[in-house]
């Protein structure tokens, strides 16, 4: 009959396609390796890379239960400037595409949310899996009720046994990771936009974030031989050794970058090891080489600075509100104590502490931004903000009012979350091993969305004649650019700082250096120095301070002017209370003018009355955080490098 | 290997698939009859149970609860047919939506794992070359002025045979083959804008705006862009030709069936 006859020939259809399958992934390969030989590698990096490490998309258990039905295609399509309709149905297209992207979903549970809405019921046997798969196909708020109380199990241990299960989790998660390092390996343009393979480990003991996205150097044929790791169970040293052993297996590598200290409770920077002893050199070491950067902003709130640490810098408080009330679900309420092993200003100056103590520095990490958003879209900008999950994406008019799934009674607001900020790379290439190896080497910034040039080389040398010449290539043959170390010489460090702003963006307030250092008796210090700043003739420092840029932006209508501020800042300083033999850390902040936050946006686009407290954080100065440059004795004895290349000679030489 | 063009229609799939699904219901046994108030639960289908809760568990089921699967298995297929009786499936928002989404799924699912041949892809090329085309590339000078007053100075002085200097910034003063992405990414887009205004010569231009303030531009080269043959571009053109296939399969399947209702909508 007519039928059956039909039937095999599609039979035979699928049998043919299975095949051609197999030459897919070789010749897949073939096809990056010719395409990132035929980079041209500068010299020295010339152009900086954009980008975001931290995106989630459907496979990712809570993105997933909050309503994001786009996954990594779709992820990977708008990074690179495509157009794609977002999940509720509103187009979007980003008006300057990314350079890189890793995409980091949630390790545990890879895809299970997505598999928990598809089973068919009668198979879930646990009631509190039933449940949440009834609230998923009931409507939108109770899928998001549903994720609410997965967050909360997860943060207080006790998730359903089907989502811990380690065998029941290979199976599935193994099919989920291989097609998605073949889907990232497809959109690899070496040159041009580069996907790099990661995952989120959320190791959150008892709702304190101990999260990191772990990022790989490498294509499908290293990446496939392992699986992400889990991250409900502790110690981080665990997820070390699974990226040691990941390096020794395949020769690729492995880096980690933890997120969102913010809402640690004080864990994230602590001065003792993950088990509460003493912290050891190897430890310190250890920490050091696996954890180069820290994401230091994105949507749930900025850690770069609190002013309870900082009372003398009056720009510390940004990006704080609502994030420093308490850990990730607010379980536990944050002490003024914790905020110590929270904010990386201070972690940088406890890592100086350790290393008087034990002769290295654990905490000698770069700063970038990104942006954690769980719609699958990596917006950062605050005029295209997406919300942090599809359930706030802005066809939701009021969500800069609602309460968030993540405490609610206790005071955190939709107005709370910030858009999300970016990871500025300065790369000899746009590959995955020149994005690799320039975050191992620091040689990255943090922004809060805005896309300003930001360089910041020190040295002993450097004068004002070197603006006239090439002061780029002096800054990389004279002295060491942002993420390096200086040798203590017995003279005063002296550094060129360069700040452009964002073409398409706002003007420059200030560019100020951040310096952190310990004296002989152990006594931790910080110094925030106004280094260059727009009209300065008029703008005169009184009290050690500069006075306020000014304020163009208009309420009523979301918008402001380039009228006050400057284009560039530029400035040769050199450090005044240099003392021989006290080791510091020295990172710029760049300030922009003040322009509207989105959630000032929202409320001329929709015409909501924000209430008082939103309004007054309606506008605000956005920033970019570089990584630091440390001063100190050099290293006892240089340590082999697993990396070899460019990175090892310059860690090697630094 | 090739396959031939009609193996690539969507109502090929839908029969293709239609005959799979028939052909394991016949090997399955009878298929279950909503108006039927009969319900034998076989071997295989005791099976395919465990199978699945093993799938979902991670172990095989013991054998009460491979019995209390059963029941529930009894349980919804008797309320399964009592509601279809009623007709409760129409108005579900939920199912409605999922069976829609198979549908799709069908239409679309060889789409997603074919490896389509190189003559397909040279005309998917051929055929959208605007796509796939190498941007535009610029060759210029630019001196950077705080305000239009000193630029428009500078060039009086330039044209009066003086020599063209700019004020202070970090941007490149000569650029050489930048693509259009890449200067717009370091320039701007209202300056990139500029330059697509200009002509190529010698000349320098009047004062031009961007996000900084005010440039002088000469527009040395302007590279019309081209299509690289299609062995550099394969890749872009799969993905190009396999996002778009599955959106036209969808598209085109759902039309064909279209095509067999009558609808009338009153206004």
């Amino acid at each position: 009959m007519a039928g059956s006859k039909t039937g095999v020939v599609g039979l035979a259809l699928v049998a043919s396609l299975a095949l051609a399958g197999c030459d897919g992934a070789e010749r897949e390969a073939q096809r990056a390796a010719d395409a990132e030989a035929a980079v041209e590698i500068a010299e020295f990096p010339q152009q900086v890379l954009w980008g975001d490490t931290h995106l989630h998309t459907d496979n990712s258990i809570d993105a997933f239960g909050f309503g994001t039905r786009l996954g990594p295609e779709e992820a990977l399509k708008f990074a690179r400037g495509d157009e794609v309709t977002s999940s509720t149905g509103v187009k979007a297209k980003l008006s300057r595409p990314l350079d890189f992207l890793v995409i980091a979903d949630h390790s545990d549970g890879l895809g299970a949310m997505r598999r928990l809405y598809d089973a068919p019921r009668l198979l879930i046997r646990d009631p509190t899996l039933r449940r949440w798969h009834d609230m998923m196909h009931e409507s939108p708020e109770q899928s998001q009720r549903a994720v609410a109380e997965l967050i909360d199990a997860a943060a207080t241990d006790s998730l359903p046994e089907a989502f811990r299960d380690p065998e029941g989790r290979e199976e599935n998660m193994r099919e989920i990771w291989d097609a998605h390092l073949r889907l990232i390996d497809r959109y690899y343009q070496p040159g041009e936009f580069t996907p790099l393979a990661g995952f989120e480990y959320t190791l959150m003991p008892g709702g304190n974030n101990l999260h990191r996205v772990v990022m790989f150097r490498d294509g499908y044929a290293r990446t496939s031989q392992v699986l992400p790791y889990p991250g409900l169970q502790g110690p981080v040293d665990d997820l070390w050794d699974y990226m040691d052993a990941y390096e020794e297996a395949t020769g690729g590598g492995a880096l980690a970058i933890p997120h969102n200290s913010n809402l640690s409770n004080g864990l994230m920077f602590e001065l003792t090891d993950s088990q509460g002893g003493p912290m050891s050199a190897d430890y310190a070491r250890r920490r050091a080489m696996r954890e180069p950067v820290v994401e230091a902003t994105q949507i749930k709130g900025d850690s770069e600075s609190h002013p309870f640490l900082s009372p003398n810098d009056e720009f510390a408080s940004f990006g704080d509100a609502g994030w420093e009330l308490g850990n990730l679900p607010l379980t536990e309420r944050k002490a003024d104590t914790m905020l110590a092993g929270e904010y990386l200003r201070e972690a940088l100056k406890r890592g100086l502490s350790i290393e008087q103590r034990t002769g290295v520095n654990p905490y000698a990490f770069g700063m970038i931004g990104s942006t954690d958003s769980h719609t699958s879209l990596a917006t950062a900008d605050e005029d295209n903000f997406f919300g942090k999950h599809t359930g706030n994406e802005p066809a939701i008019e009021d969500r800069a009012l609602e309460p968030q799934d993540l405490g609610t009674e206790v005071g955190r607001f939709g107005w709370h979350y910030m858009a999300g900020g970016y990871a500025a790379v300065w790369a000899r290439a746009n590959t995955r091993a020149e994005i690799f190896d320039a975050m191992m080497r620091r040689e990255v910034y943090a922004t809060t969305g805005p896309r300003m040039t930001v360089r910041l080389f020190g040295g002993f040398d450097f004068t004002e004649e070197d603006w006239r010449g090439d002061w780029v290539g002096a800054g990389y043959t004279r002295g060491v650019p942002m993420g390096g170390k200086l040798v203590d010489q017995g003279k005063a460090p002296t550094f060129l700082i360069s700040a452009l702003k964002d073409p398409e963006g706002a003007h420059l307030d200030r560019v100020q250096i951040v310096k952190g250092w310990i004296t002989a008796d152990g006594v931790l210090h910080e110094k925030v120095h106004d280094v260059v700043w727009s009209d300065m003739d008029e703008r005169r420092m009184t009290g050690g301070k500069v006075p306020a840029v000014g304020d163009t932006v208009d309420r009523e209508t979301a918008t402001y002017a380039n009228t006050i501020g400057a284009p560039e800042l530029r400035a040769v300083w050199t450090d005044p209370d240099y003392r021989e033999g006290e080791s510091a850390f020295y990172y710029v902040r760049v300030l922009e003018i003040p322009t509207p936050r989105w959630t000032l946006y929202d409320a001329v686009r929709f015409g909501i009355e924000l209430p008082a407290e939103a309004m007054a954080d309606a506008v605000a100065q956005e920033r970019a955080y570089t990584s630091p440059i440390w001063l100190g004795p050099a290293d006892p004895a240089p340590r082999a490098e697993r990396q070899a290349g460019w990175f090892a000679r310059a860690w090697l030489r630094g | 290997m090739t396959l031939p063009r009609w193996t690539r229609e969507p109502m090929v799939h839908f029969l293709a698939a239609g005959a799979v699904l028939f052909a394991l219901f016949a090997w399955q046994g009878e298929p279950a009859d909503p108006a039927s108030r009969t319900i034998d639960v076989g071997l295989e289908d005791r099976a395919r149970l465990a199978l699945q809760y093993e799938r979902t568990m991670q172990r095989p089921p013991t054998d009460a609860e491979l019995d209390t699967l059963t029941e529930q298995y009894v349980r919804e297929e008797v309320l399964y047919r009592e509601a279809l009786r009623l007709g409760l499936d129409r108005d579900d928002a939920v199912v409605r939506k999922r069976m829609a989404n198979k549908m799709d799924f069908l239409a679309q699912s060889m789409a997603e794992t074919v490896e389509p041949s190189d003559e397909v892809l040279a005309t998917w090329l051929a055929d959208h070359p605007e796509r796939f085309a190498r941007e535009v590339r610029y060759g210029f000078d630019q001196r950077f002025f705080a305000d239009r007053a000193a630029a428009q100075a500078a060039l009086g002085r330039l044209r009066a045979g003086g020599a063209m200097e700019g004020e202070a910034i970090s941007l490149p003063p000569s650029v050489e083959g930048a693509s259009r992405s890449r200067a717009a990414e370091q320039f701007g887009e209202a300056f990139v804008g500029a330059l697509d205004a200009m002509e190529p010569g010698a000349d320098w231009s009047d004062p031009v705006a961007s996000g900084f303030g005010w440039h002088v531009v000469r527009l040395r080269t302007r590279e019309a862009g081209e299509v690289s043959p299609l062995a550099d571009l394969r890749e872009k053109v799969e993905n190009d030709w396999r996002a778009e296939t599955i959106a036209r399969r969808r598209d085109e399947a759902y039309a064909l069936l279209r095509d067999a209702y009558t609808v009338t909508v009153a206004r």
